[in-house]
């Protein structure tokens, strides 16, 4: 029951925190509510009783990432006058509502059609380092291996998209 | 041994990927050597491909990778269109590229790693590794849409495509996810014997399902997930949009029909889902299509049709022994086609792809006869007129649904096919009943011009294929 209360409040705040991530206005706020979203999907972790991937979201997301992209904004020194006019915003926010509906009473459909389950505490060191380690190196090596790939990718990307203007002649 | 062979394309395009990216930190090389390179590595991944043949499916690499890569005909035949696709394009941004300077050489690099993760997508038999592969495919995507920074359209085009892609992706892994709650395993073959075990429908079974098959109807612009692709190829260089239109929509189908071919009793739940977006999505894109007056706009409504074939193809396949011909040769057929026009595009839109209009080619039969001609017979093929490529391809579409038992479908991809001669047939009207206004220069290399008059013998040499084996 206790683990229950933890998970609804939890999962709210996720929420709360992603929907503040984009109704603010100012980026600063904005990011602020993103770590309170990080720091409750960590919550939810352990609940899952995965110990590993717990404390990565809290050093790597809501730590190394949120630092980084604070920093960034308080390099670009963004005053309120730099923000731009959203005249339309509350119609998009309506219509966005509207579209939402039909997707979010499908999935309660879905949910509500499971059968209950009672929640129990996995053994045998389900989701330490050793663990978690041994599945993503064994069973889920190639997913693992092309991940590179990607990183790579979006590195040269960035810099392509981002890097000062090159043009070469002929 | 075997699975290693397998996997040597994918090993070429992935190591070819790598070297282009380190070669671009060198100021020595110039790009037309980073554009043969590509081509180079093109071809023999090609070649690899064609020598390595496959046969049946085989699981690679099973201990190590856990059954999650498997090859077959039919992801042989997705790699030698993507591969090919990737070698023609090369060969059109090399022309390209000589009269609009923008590229760098990281280009290339990112185009093959573009090809990697289609290869990747093709054989992929594992929801998570499918994930990881498209968003490598579409991030390098992305980035050759938005490659030329200067350009409003192609900013406002990566921007779009970046937003709904991610969408796009959110469902996927939402799918995956529920999937795997369902039958608590990712992988295809596991996820069929699941539903083969299971009678009536479980929730999340259906559930993610649907969410996976929303990420490819929007990878693979069907009816409502749409509106992105006219925007997206009008704002995106000539070679790329080719591209995208082929390689990517190649993979995607690809792992589309492998998904759908899992089990039967999950291909019979969603074939009227299917029948209806197919016939949506026949029918909206000759809708949008007849209203364009841009030439890529008006190919990237023809493209969205021949998606709507492309869904009949998927509902009519038989998933107890799929063989996924079909798919296959209306991919390649609609391949040859669609790139043989944007070859003929990168060399004649000129500077800053300042022909862009049906009018703008008023008359080209008059001052370039064989581009004229060639731009005809991809047309035709693209139309569906025997001998092309494309009239067999839509001929076996056709009688595929038919012997499925789809009379109404196949009947609607008649209509639709003679419904969409309006806009070919336009474009011909104008480049052969007009004066010519202007003299079409074209600068650059020929070798787009080549690559063109490659794929105008490839419409004759597919569409003959059947006939004479």
């Amino acid at each position: 029951m206790f683990a229950e209360g933890l998970f609804s409040a939890f999962s709210v705040l996720a929420v709360l925190g992603a929907l503040g991530l984009i109704l603010f206005r100012h980026p600063m706020q904005g990011a602020m509510s993103l770590v309170v979203t990080m720091i409750s999907l960590a919550g939810l972790y352990t609940l899952l009783s995965a110990k590993l991937i717990f404390v990565l979201q809290l050093i790597v997301y809501a730590g190394a990432i949120m630092s980084l992209i604070l920093f960034i904004i308080m390099f670009l020194n963004i005053q309120p006058e730099d923000l731009p006019e959203e005249t339309g915003r509350f119609y998009y926010f309506i219509g966005g509502i509207v579209i939402l509906i039909p997707i979010a009473s499908f999935l309660i459909k879905i949910m509500k059609s499971l059968p209950g389950t009672e929640a129990t505490i996995v053994g045998n060191g389900f989701g330490g380092v050793k663990e978690v380690g041994l599945v993503l190196f064994q069973d889920w090596l190639l997913p693992f291996e092309i991940v590179s790939i990607l990183l790579l990718v979006s590195l040269v990307g960035s810099v392509v998209l981002a890097g000062s203007k090159r043009r070469l002649s002929k | 041994m075997h699975d290693f062979i397998s996997l040597l394309p994918l090993i070429i395009i992935g190591s070819g990927a790598i070297l282009l990216m380190l070669f671009s930190a060198f100021e020595k090389i110039q790009l037309e050597t980073a554009s043969y390179i590509s081509m180079g590595f093109f071809a023999a991944a090609f070649l690899a491909q064609l020598l390595v043949g496959c046969g049946p499916e085989t699981v690679l690499f099973d201990k190590i990778f856990n059954g999650m890569l498997v090859s077959s005909n039919f992801t042989m035949i997705a790699g030698l269109i993507i591969l090919g696709c990737g070698f023609f394009t090369a060969m059109n941004s090399h022309t390209y590229f000589k009269i609009n300077l923008f590229c760098t050489l990281e280009f290339y690099a990112i185009m093959l790693f573009g090809a990697c993760g289609m290869l990747l997508l093709t054989l992929s038999q594992e929801l998570i590794t499918a994930f990881i592969s498209l968003e490598i495919m579409s991030l390098s995507i992305y980035i050759l849409v938005g490659y030329d920074r200067s350009n409003v359209t192609s900013t406002e085009a990566i921007l779009k495509y970046l937003m709904l892609g991610a969408f796009a992706g959110a469902f996927f892994t939402m799918g995956t996810a529920l999937i795997y709650g369902g039958t608590q395993s990712t992988k295809f073959a596991e996820i069929g014997s699941f539903v083969a075990g299971h009678s009536g429908t479980n929730p999340l079974v259906l559930g993610g399902v649907f969410f996976i098959f929303v990420a490819f109807l929007f990878k693979a612009a069907a009816f409502p997930f749409h509106a992105w692709v006219i925007d997206v190829y009008d704002g995106a260089a000539a070679p790329v949009t080719g591209f995208m239109a082929t390689a990517l929509k190649t993979a995607v189908f690809t792992i589309f029909a492998n998904f759908l071919a899992i089990n039967g009793a999950l291909h019979k739940d969603w074939i009227t889902f299917l029948f209806y977006i197919a016939v949506f999505t026949m029918f909206g894109g000759n809708l949008i299509a007849i209203g364009q007056n841009s030439i890529k706009r008006m190919l990237a409504a023809s493209g969205i049709v021949h998606s709507g074939y492309l869904l009949i193809a998927l509902v009519a396949i038989s998933t107890d022994n799929f063989t996924g011909t079909v798919v296959g040769y209306y991919l390649a057929a609609y391949a040859v086609g669609t790139l043989g026009i944007f070859s003929a595009l990168s060399y004649l839109a000129g500077e800053g792809e300042k022909r862009a209009t049906f009018d703008d080619f008023r008359g080209l039969a008059n001052v370039r006869p064989y581009s004229a001609a060639a731009i005809t017979v991809f047309l035709l093929s693209m139309a569906g007129i025997p001998p092309t490529a494309g009239f067999m391809a839509k001929f076996y579409v056709i009688t595929s649904a038919f012997t499925a038992g789809h009379m109404t479908l196949a009947v609607l991809g008649i209509v639709s096919s003679i419904l969409s001669m309006w806009y070919y047939l336009r474009l011909i009207i104008h480049m052969y009943f007009h004066e010519a206004e202007e003299c079409f220069e074209t600068g650059g290399s020929p070798l787009a011009a080549a690559a063109t008059f490659i794929l105008v013998f490839c419409v004759f040499a597919i569409g003959l294929y059947p006939i004479v084996i």
